[in-house]
């Protein structure tokens, strides 16, 4: 141990560390929760950033006792709240206003490094270019935002700082500004002032923001609403850029335990034998388990509803590892490195079994079988003796007579690759009994409600007696959507009846977490010579690894989104030929799940690639070939009829379709005429390797799953008029509090501030599915909506009663009461305000909770539609890539908050920037991980992205109370095929498996025609 | 992992440290590397406050102390552009806050931009005790210390280097990479990275004749599960060339 003399946001302090100890153990063991915990091991994140000597530095690879004698600064002594009663103080920093005012704050696990790097810049340079800035924060990785609006934070806290643009004028300047740069030919959209009307008390706070450009249709500018449609603030946002102990593990609880699980180090192999005695005896060891010590209960680690479609296949310990990470033994101990000497003394021996790595070898007779454990239980057509974990085999139409009608067969196959969600908050969780013996899970989870019930029988608890805790979510991306860690900690604390903290670090998010299924997708496609598609198949081979968990649902997601994008055209439209043919299969890797886009972008690579491919071979305009083909509004989805990921198929119209509308959009955006075919642009002076290239692609996704999940939402009004609003949706970082809170605003009449979220606990809020298949803003939305106007039906009946009281010559019904401007409003203008409404309802008269309850599930599942366009540089001798360009223009619907659904769109075309040029997991001979950090699997910085460009085109969902569908997901689906046209585009070299990565492409160039012919 | 930390305030002090008897000390610089560490039980001397955080020059050589940061060599008015350019590329500004010059080219490996750049350019370890000097690619080549710690690095500025890499993104590890360093005399050097423990030397002739045979028979063995040696050895002549096209 070693005494330290050190100043800490500006207070000298005196502590005792171990000389080995990191900064960030040392700051978080003293409650500095700001200081987060990346996980990594070779400080490549970020999230744990301080300031020493006021330079950003990485805490969780520093020595506390490097910083005796020195000047450290936490987000801690950054800025406070505004407003705290009577006390009167300085409120947030410039910089942290600007974060929050800006919409740079998605998750906010990474938002407190963000600023304390942004004030390491702006102390040094006041006035720093936007270059400048993406360095300054390139060390933090964001897998959230793309960086866009933290960049534009940063430039406007400095303005600001620099005394040039007062706070005051991006807080009330008078109004939004117009977006800049409009479309040609795009319809101005109402002005977005938040004005609402005769009611200026409560108008909306007015602050520029960066706003996204809209094109509106006139079904949208119809609708007049206050709250929806508002770049409010993110209700979450204070306390994220404070960085408050918000997260899973910021808490702290006395005599809490570490965990740590022993990982297999071989792909499939049976325990022979395992001794645990030294492990145990080892002092500070409190629990050491294994398969013989808990119950063998078979379940599923997919967090879906209940009957969970994919097989039974897993247990929290088995006598058998199946990938190279799988569970072997877990341990709680006092520390993390007891825990993980610990490790170290369980003494495995192993019998090898031969594994299957390549998921083409699954099905060949004699493979070996991954699951031959008698409780299996099957699902569907799941066959484990085959190593089958699901099958999918759905035609519609008559696809071999639209083959035999066809003029041209085009068959090609493509592949997709396994990648990671790379989350920054990796998995954690911490579990105890409460004082009621209750077993406490915190957790971070998209699901807390399949948490709860799929661990019961896991645990051998009653649902009753489990309470599941979701605190901020620090990304999730689908990875979240797993029951994947609860377990661990649960049985130790049963073991030991102590709490237990397990955390994931990154090397276990990368062979024991889960990740996309990698395809390989073979395509046929029959078309006549004028483009009309008259068949199109899709057939897949999906690895879901050693375990089967979404499996089924996301495969099936790969043919039902992307192949039912392209129906054909004449009387093909009316009966479109489609095959999707799927076998999932087990592999001894790492088991794929749920991952933004859920099967989604594994569909578009192969078809948009397939369709930019005969459009050029047919020498028609890649564009219009699309659009003649593409499913339009009023159509029937194809795969209604055919298959659902919930329930018995059932048939959907499509009542909204912006496609025709998004391609336009995107194309003036991108200046689609100026560059494609236009030789000139396609060639870099002075640098005669080089080709520039645009691509296309067009996408669809889903919104929720019809007739399966359902959201819940409580409303509970306070004295002061003010409302409690609780829901177990799940806020993963996508803002999906704030949205909710928006519609029960617009509902209810008041401003977003009055209404108070709270998210999820499931002792305390309805249930609702969780956070995945793009649902939360419609499903949750819609039951907050239908509470909302619960709540509001009762605060009419009485406001319209107090009316009548206090002005005895009016008599007005609760039909003619207005919600608006906190005030219950009759025709003629008299009103109480809801603060009277509340006080007579709880002490004054007849006295009653005015509260509302609403829950939601869908008959219909609205797809949005998407045109997402790439420009790049390709270097024709070395195969390098460069992005230079994304944009996506989107039917989301209606846009609750522009600012937090641009947000959406700029993190998933980051996200899916990866998937297009650098993200993969790859595996050697023996089923080793070559990526197991987040500098082997490269994810996009600050200072290398391309230019993010979004325009929403608005329809009104008519399916949805306010015209909404999904935004978060379809970003994901067609950057990848964009960039691979785009590359196409520009040096003629065909790529069909992703990333495309120098070498891909280099292949690819040299088995085409020169390029110089290009 | 770490179990016992000094911070000698000179470098008798620090000297003693060292010759402590059944101890092993390794030196610790900006600590990036050594704090993850949790292999073995290591004994170590933090050489923060040894004054070793000097950039000077004398003549046409740069003196480069072992505990300057690797921001501190970029903000450097000494430093070239194309070595500040190389050192952005090899580590974020969080790291580069932290880490030192000496620390990184120790803990350097092949895919490191500013060892290959630092190789190319056939920069110096100066070791203490004794200002013994040892040529950095005899240090990748056998990793053996010379003395206690590194006192400072140094290299020629009167030198021209050039610098190429591929990666999958502009900011990525390089897949491959080669540096280029031209003496006045004409001596030339060619270095590659991008692959395995360390920098690979291609070629140090009295003239630049040769490279693209020297870089193709260099990167002979250079497949690994990041690219094919095929690749490397055609992809890495085409930047050799592109390097010698530029005027030296």
């Amino acid at each position: 141990m070693k005494k330290i003399t050190f100043t800490l946001n500006k207070e000298i302090q005196h502590w005792e560390v171990p000389d080995g100890e990191t900064l960030l153990a040392s700051l978080r063991r003293e409650g500095y929760f700001g200081v987060k915990f990346g996980g990594c091991e070779k400080g490549e994140c970020g999230a744990c950033t301080v300031l020493l000597d006021g330079k950003p530095v990485n805490s969780c690879s520093l020595l506390t006792v490097q910083v005796d004698g020195r000047d450290v600064q936490t987000i801690e002594g950054l800025g406070e709240h505004p407003d705290q009663g009577w006390k009167k103080t300085a409120g947030l920093h410039p910089i942290q206003k600007a974060l929050v005012e800006s919409g740079a704050i998605q998750c906010g696990y990474c938002t407190p490094a963000f600023a304390l790097a942004a004030k390491a810049l702006l102390e040094k340079n006041p006035n720093p270019t936007e270059d400048e800035v993406r360095e300054a924060i390139a060390g933090i990785l964001c897998r959230c935002t793309g960086y866009l609006k933290p960049v534009q934070a940063i430039l406007k806290a400095a303005a600001v700082l620099r005394g040039e643009e007062s706070e005051q004028d991006w807080v009330d300047d008078g109004g939004l500004p117009l977006p800049i740069d409009w479309p040609s030919g795009a319809e101005e959209q109402p002005p977005l002032s938040g004005d609402t009307g005769s009611m200026p008390t409560i108008a909306a706070t007015r602050r520029k923001v960066y706003m996204p450009r809209m094109f509106v249709t006139p079904a949208v500018r119809q609708k007049t609403l206050s709250r929806v449609g508002k770049p409010e603030l993110k209700v979450d946002a204070i306390k994220l850029v404070q960085g408050k102990p918000a997260f899973a593990a910021d808490i702290e609880k006395r005599g809490m335990l570490i965990a740590k699980v022993l990982h297999s180090p071989v792909a499939h192999a049976r325990i022979k034998h395992i001794d645990l005695s030294k492990a145990r005896a080892l002092p500070g060891v409190a629990a050491v388990l294994c398969y013989k010590d808990i119950p063998r209960v078979v379940y599923s680690t997919a967090g879906q509803s209940d009957p969970i479609p994919g097989p039974l296949d897993t247990f929290s310990l088995d006598s058998k590892v199946r990938f190279v990470g799988d569970r072997v033994a877990f341990v709680a101990a006092e520390t993390e490195e007891i825990a993980e000497q610990a490790l170290k003394l369980i003494e495995v021996e192993y019998e090898p079994l031969p594994a299957i790595l390549d998921a083409r070898d699954a099905m060949k007779p004699g493979a070996p079988i991954i699951h031959d454990e008698p409780e299996y239980v099957n699902f569907a057509d799941s066959d484990p003796q085959k190593n089958i974990a699901a099958r999918i085999h759905i035609d519609i139409g008559d696809v071999e007579k639209g083959f035999q009608e066809a003029d041209r067969i085009y068959e090609a196959e493509y592949v997709v690759p396994k990648v990671q969600q790379a989350h920054i908050e990796p998995h954690v969780v911490v579990t105890y009994w409460d004082e009621d013996d209750r077993l406490v899970i915190r957790t971070s989870t998209q699901v807390p409600f399949h948490v709860r019930r799929i661990l019961a029988p896991v645990l051998g608890l009653p649902v009753k007696r489990i309470r599941v805790i979701k605190p901020r979510i620090g990304g999730g991306f689908g990875g979240k959507q797993e029951v994947l860690i609860e377990d661990v900690a649960a049985h130790l604390t049963i073991a030991t009846g102590r709490p237990v903290m397990y955390e994931y670090t990154r090397e276990e998010e990368f062979i024991a977490a889960r990740s996309r299924h990698p395809m390989r997708i073979r395509m046929k496609t029959g078309v006549k010579l004028d483009g009309t598609i008259t068949a199109n198949e899709m057939r897949v081979l999906s690895d879901t690894g050693a375990y089967g968990c979404h499996g089924l649902t996301v495969t099936g997601n790969t043919g039902h989104k992307s192949m039912a994008l392209y129906v054909g055209d004449g009387p093909y439209r009316q009966s479109p030929n489609i095959r999707f043919y799927a076998d999932v299969v087990y592999t001894n890797t790492p088991p794929a799940g749920a991952y933004r886009g859920y099967g989604v972008p594994q569909g578009f690579w192969p078809v948009e690639r397939h369709m930019e491919r005969i459009s050029r071979d047919l020498g028609l305009d890649p564009i219009e070939f699309r659009l003649k083909n593409a499913i339009r509004e009023g159509e029937l989805h194809p795969f209604s009829t055919a298959w659902s990921e919930g329930r018995e198929p059932r048939p959907e119209i499509i009542q909204t379709v912006g496609l025709e509308e998004c391609v336009r959009q995107g194309k003036a955006l991108i200046g689609w005429e100026q560059k494609f075919g236009n030789p000139d642009w396609h060639r870099v002076e002075g640098k005669p390797y080089l080709r520039r290239g645009i691509g296309v692609a067009l996408v669809m996704q889903g919104t929720a799953i019809p007739y399966l999940d359902m959201g819940g939402a409580s409303i509970k009004m306070n004295d002061d008029g003010s409302f409690n609003l609780l829901v177990g949706a799940t806020d993963l970082g996508t803002g999906s509090d704030t949205v909710l809170a928006q519609m029960a605003a617009e509902v209810l009449g008041v401003p977003v501030e009055d209404i108070i979220v709270y998210s999820s606990d499931t002792d305390f809020t309805p249930f609702d599915k969780g956070a995945y298949a793009s649902s939360t803003t419609y499903i949750s939305g819609a039951a907050v909506v239908k509470a909302a106007e619960d709540v509001a039906e009762k605060i009419k009946k009485r406001a319209a009663r107090m009316i009548s009281e206090k002005f005895p010559d009016i008599q007005v019904t609760p039909e003619e009461i207005l919600l608006e401007d906190r005030k219950a409003i009759a025709p003629g203008g008299q009103y109480v305000t809801l603060a009277q409404v509340a006080l007579n309802a709880l002490h004054h008269t007849d006295q009653e909770q005015i509260m509302g309850i609403g829950s939601y599930y869908s008959p219909v599942s609205p797809p949005p539609f998407a045109a997402q366009f790439a420009e790049v540089t390709v270097d024709i001798e070395t195969g390098q890539v460069t992005v230079e360009r994304l944009v996506m223009a989107v039917d989301s619907g209606v846009i609750v908050n522009p600012v937090t659904a641009s947000g959406q769109i700029e993190g998933g075309m980051t996200q899916a920037l990866g998937y297009a040029v650098c993200e993969e997991m790859v595996y050697d001979q023996i089923g080793q991980a070559r990526e197991k950090d987040l500098v082997n699997y490269h994810i996009f910085r600050a200072n290398e992205m391309p230019i993010l460009e979004t325009v929403f085109v608005q329809t009104y969902e008519p399916s949805h109370p306010f015209g909404v569908k999904a935004v978060a997901e379809i970003p994901m689906d067609g950057v990848a095929p964009a960039v691979g046209n785009a590359v196409l585009d520009a040096c003629g070299a065909d790529v069909f498996e992703n990333p495309i990565t120098p070498e891909r492409l280099w292949r690819a160039l040299r088995a085409t025609k020169p390029v110089s012919e290009n | 992992m770490i179990k016992e930390y000094y911070r000698p305030k000179s470098v008798p002090e620090a000297e003693k440290l060292f010759e402590m008897e059944g101890k092993k000390c390794v030196p610790l610089g900006g600590g990036s590397v050594l704090s993850r560490l949790k292999q073995d039980d290591l004994c170590v001397v933090d050489l923060q406050d040894l004054g070793l955080n000097r950039i000077e020059v004398t003549g046409q050589k740069v003196h480069i102390g072992s505990t300057v940061t690797l921001q501190q060599f970029i903000e450097s008015e000494f430093i070239p552009e194309i070595l500040k350019e190389i050192t952005r590329k090899s580590a974020t500004l969080n790291l580069r806050n932290q880490a030192t010059v000496g620390g990184y080219v120790v803990t350097a490996d092949g895919r490191a931009p500013l060892a290959i750049a630092l190789m190319a350019l056939d920069a110096q370890l100066i070791w203490h005790p004794g200002q013994k000097i040892q040529n950095i690619g005899d240090w990748f080549s056998l990793r053996q210390a010379l003395g206690y710690w590194i006192s400072g690095i140094q290299f020629n500025l009167n030198v021209q280097l050039d610098y190429e890499q591929v990666a999958r993104t502009p900011m990525d590890v390089p897949i491959l990479a080669i540096g280029v360093a031209r003496w006045p005399s004409g001596r030339t050097r060619v270095v590659l990275g991008g692959y395995g423990r360390a920098p690979i030397l291609a070629l140090d002739g009295p003239e630049g004749s040769g490279v693209l045979e020297a870089v193709k028979n260099a990167l002979t063995e250079s497949g690994d599960e990041w690219a094919s040696a095929e690749y490397r050895q055609e992809v890495g002549q085409v930047l050799a060339k592109r390097i010698l096209s530029t005027t030296a």
